[in-house]
């Protein structure tokens, strides 16, 4: 779980350098708010941070040891300075932040140094940002306050502003892709679940779920229904495609899986075989890639664009797929 | 770690450190106890981060053995399951042996409990003592003081400072204040200690209270030692911490009138047996104010008047009354918690108008004094 100082300047270059800038010259913020999408690292950083400020002998001034008590004791949550607020339930009662403020109003059990994490800040309640304003407004010296969030949209101005912002980057799909291999995804499927989604929970999740396997093999054989026999398409639609694929949100991460497909030709064609995401089909792939032109490929994806258009636009789906069907069989005789 | 030690003696160190452990911690490793054996004895420890506190049983006491350390070392063991075991023992001694690293095993006659600890690195590191800050006072008074100072403190969270109780050491004289901010207590004690050390910390009310459940009422010194973040209550056996509260106490010297306009000077039981069947009929109003006004030669009247329930007039003799005439309001639960908090039997209240605070003191003691603000009525 935890990760060292160089693993996560891997994954958040920029916000480590402000981080270790910032211990270096000593300038440490009372309030950080990282802001970041699920998955990006915030609480890890957020717990690093904490081993930098509580490490008894930081590596060239500022990195963790990870060996020392300190350091030990913060990654199993033992610290006695340290405070962690996650939501009870859907959202941060005031109550949880009274309680900060009491543990806040005392001094600290082994050191002058206190430091709070609150996870998912934009879910406190509007009584429990009011209280923690008064809070961060009058900082005790020696006290930090690290916030995370996915929607800083969603906090109070008046706590943004008491903050110093730390935005994090999204994954790179390369990087996530790394990530899922390690949690045990086959090799073969992570590039694809890389792409599709930007948050490493939804991709793992992608990875254990049955319909999204499904989805897979429904969307490669529409492909092939295309290319051998343009009039089975629109049998195909009825037979597989309509029963699968629901709800909006499912129609849309079917178009995605569809994109991807033309997206491979392209690249195969190009020469690009390590963009290939689609591994298992790839053989398959890279003979459908001889039968058509670089041209062709792209007229087809700016179909597939403008059906995602026009389904977040509420077209109705049934006659979006048979319109799109159509248009990707632009060319090839009606008879 | 292995030692046997005798299940009478662990029983009563375990009570004693559990009432510092709550189930309701963030921190993992809080719910348990930390065992400590080392040459000289068996070390436990219970602590809610708020307070800590440390049992200490000798290898030897009064030439009885009670621990057989047969290998040093620490452990943190779940203090729920923990305490049960040791309660529901069957023999009187108890072997505890930590086998691989954490695995503890609990032996007692023939039964075995095997238990999973914790690292005891891990646990807070309590901070260390040093002796030359101490300042000693017998037990029963330190009981009284907090007794007499600890009921007057803020329950209201907006002020986290006057949740507490301010401690102040000068001059060899240990001054404690509570207040409210509606009223205030104070209590003085000179102490025997020729260390002029000063000191300046306010201490949590809740753990003061606690401390003074675990004393018991004897006449024993308790060493108090104050550190930058805690403050240690030591008896015989016993190492009581509490963390302190941050920030600065308000400057309370000024509220404390010095002139007196009106003084009367009143037996205790009486008194309070009047306030008290007074507020019986204020209770059910919200703000439970009772009325005092002096009345012709040496008495007062105590009334109340609750329009839908009804009103309630009692007069009470007094030693004497001087001054000028006066008409008070003040709540009766503030004034019922001081008389109770007061020694002696006949208690002098000083009176600067009835808009300006009074005190309580007994008659002939400083020690003590109980400060009300009044409430407006009139």
């Amino acid at each position: 779980m935890t990760k060292s100082w160089e693993e996560l300047e891997e994954l958040q270059p920029t916000v480590l350098k402000m981080l270790r800038n910032s211990l270096l010259k000593e300038r440490v913020a009372h309030a950080y708010l990282y802001e970041g999408m699920r998955g990006t690292g915030k609480k890890e950083i957020g717990s690093l941070m904490a081993k930098c400020i509580f490490c008894l002998s930081p590596i060239e001034g500022y990195k963790p040891c990870e060996t020392c008590l300190n350091c030990k004791r913060i990654n199993n949550g033992n610290h006695p300075d340290i405070h962690l607020v996650e939501p009870d339930g859907l959202s941060i009662k005031k109550a949880q932040i009274h309680a900060l403020q009491g543990e806040f109003a005392k001094t600290g059990v082994e050191s002058k140094k206190k430091l709070y994490m609150i996870v998912h800040a934009d879910r406190m309640t509007t009584n429990a940002a009011n209280s923690l304003l008064k809070f961060l407004e009058e900082p005790h010296p020696g006290t930090m306050a690290i916030l995370m969030t996915e929607q800083a949209q969603q906090i109070l101005p008046t706590i943004l502003s008491r903050c110093q912002i730390i935005g994090f980057t999204p994954l790179s799909p390369k990087n996530l892709e790394k990530q899922l291999v390690e949690q045990g995804v086959n090799p073969e499927a992570a590039p694809l679940f890389a792409q599709l989604t930007n948050n490493f929970e939804e991709a793992l999740e992608f990875s254990q779920n049955d319909w999204f396997a499904q989805a897979q093999k429904i969307v490669v054989k529409l492909y092939e229904v295309l290319k051998k026999n343009s009039l089975e398409a629109m049998v195909t639609l009825q037979e597989n495609w309509f029963g699968h694929f629901k709800e909006k949100e499912q129609i849309d991460r079917g178009l995605d899986l569809f994109l991807l497909i033309f997206k491979d030709l392209l690249y195969i064609q190009l020469g690009k075989n390590d963009q290939i995401v689609n591994l298992s089909e790839r053989s398959r792939l890279e003979q459908y890639a001889l039968q058509t032109t670089g041209r062709r490929l792209t007229e087809q994806m700016a179909a597939i664009l403008e059906a995602k258009r026009k389904l977040h636009a509420n077209m109705n789906p049934q006659l979006l797929m048979e319109e799109l069907v159509l248009k990707l069989q632009e060319g090839s005789s009606l008879v | 770690m292995r030692f046997v030690i005798q299940r009478d003696y662990l029983l009563q160190s375990v009570q004693d450190v559990m009432k510092a452990v709550t189930s309701r911690t963030t921190i993992p490793i809080l719910t348990g106890i930390k065992i400590v054996a080392t040459e000289d004895g068996v070390t436990l420890t219970g602590s809610d981060s708020d307070i800590s506190i440390e049992s200490f049983i000798p290898r030897v006491e009064d030439d009885k053995e009670i621990v057989e350390i047969k290998q040093t070392g620490a452990i943190v063991l779940q203090a729920k399951f923990f305490s049960e075991i040791v309660r529901k023992l069957p023999t009187s001694t108890v072997e505890i042996d930590v086998e691989n690293h954490l695995q503890t095993v609990i032996r007692s006659g023939k039964s075995e409990f095997n238990l999973n600890g914790l690292d005891a690195e891990e646990y807070p590191h309590l901070p260390q003592i040093s002796e030359e800050n101490a300042f000693r006072i017998p037990t029963d008074l330190l009981k009284a003081l907090i007794r007499q100072t600890v009921f007057a403190v803020s329950t209201s969270e907006t002020r986290p400072i006057l949740t507490g109780v301010n401690w102040k050491v000068e001059n060899s004289e240990l001054i404690c204040i509570a207040t409210d901010s509606h009223r205030l207590a104070l209590r003085k004690a000179r102490l025997e200690t020729e260390a002029d050390g000063k000191h300046n910390v306010v201490i949590p009310g809740k753990s003061l209270t606690e401390l003074s459940k675990i004393l018991d009422d004897t006449a024993a010194m308790v060493d108090i030692v104050v550190t930058e973040n805690q403050v240690l209550f030591k008896t015989k056996h016993l190492l009581f911490f509490s963390r302190l509260l941050e920030g600065n106490y308000p400057d309370t010297a000024r509220l404390i009138p010095n002139e007196r306009k009106t003084d009367v000077v009143v037996n205790t039981k009486e008194f309070l047996h009047a306030i008290d069947r007074a507020s019986l009929l204020a209770r059910e109003g919200k703000n439970n104010v009772v009325k005092f006004s002096t009345i012709d030669g040496n008495s007062i009247e105590i009334s109340s008047n609750t329009p839908e329930i009804g009103k309630v007039v009692e007069e009470i003799q007094t030693q004497s009354v001087e001054g000028e005439e006066l008409k008070i309001s003040f709540s009766a639960k503030y004034m019922m918690d001081a008389l109770k908090a007061l020694e002696g039997s006949e208690i002098q209240i000083s009176f600067t108008g009835a808009m300006r605070p009074f005190v309580i003191r007994p008659l002939n003691d400083e020690a003590i004094l109980q400060l009300i603000l009044p409430v407006r009525t009139y």
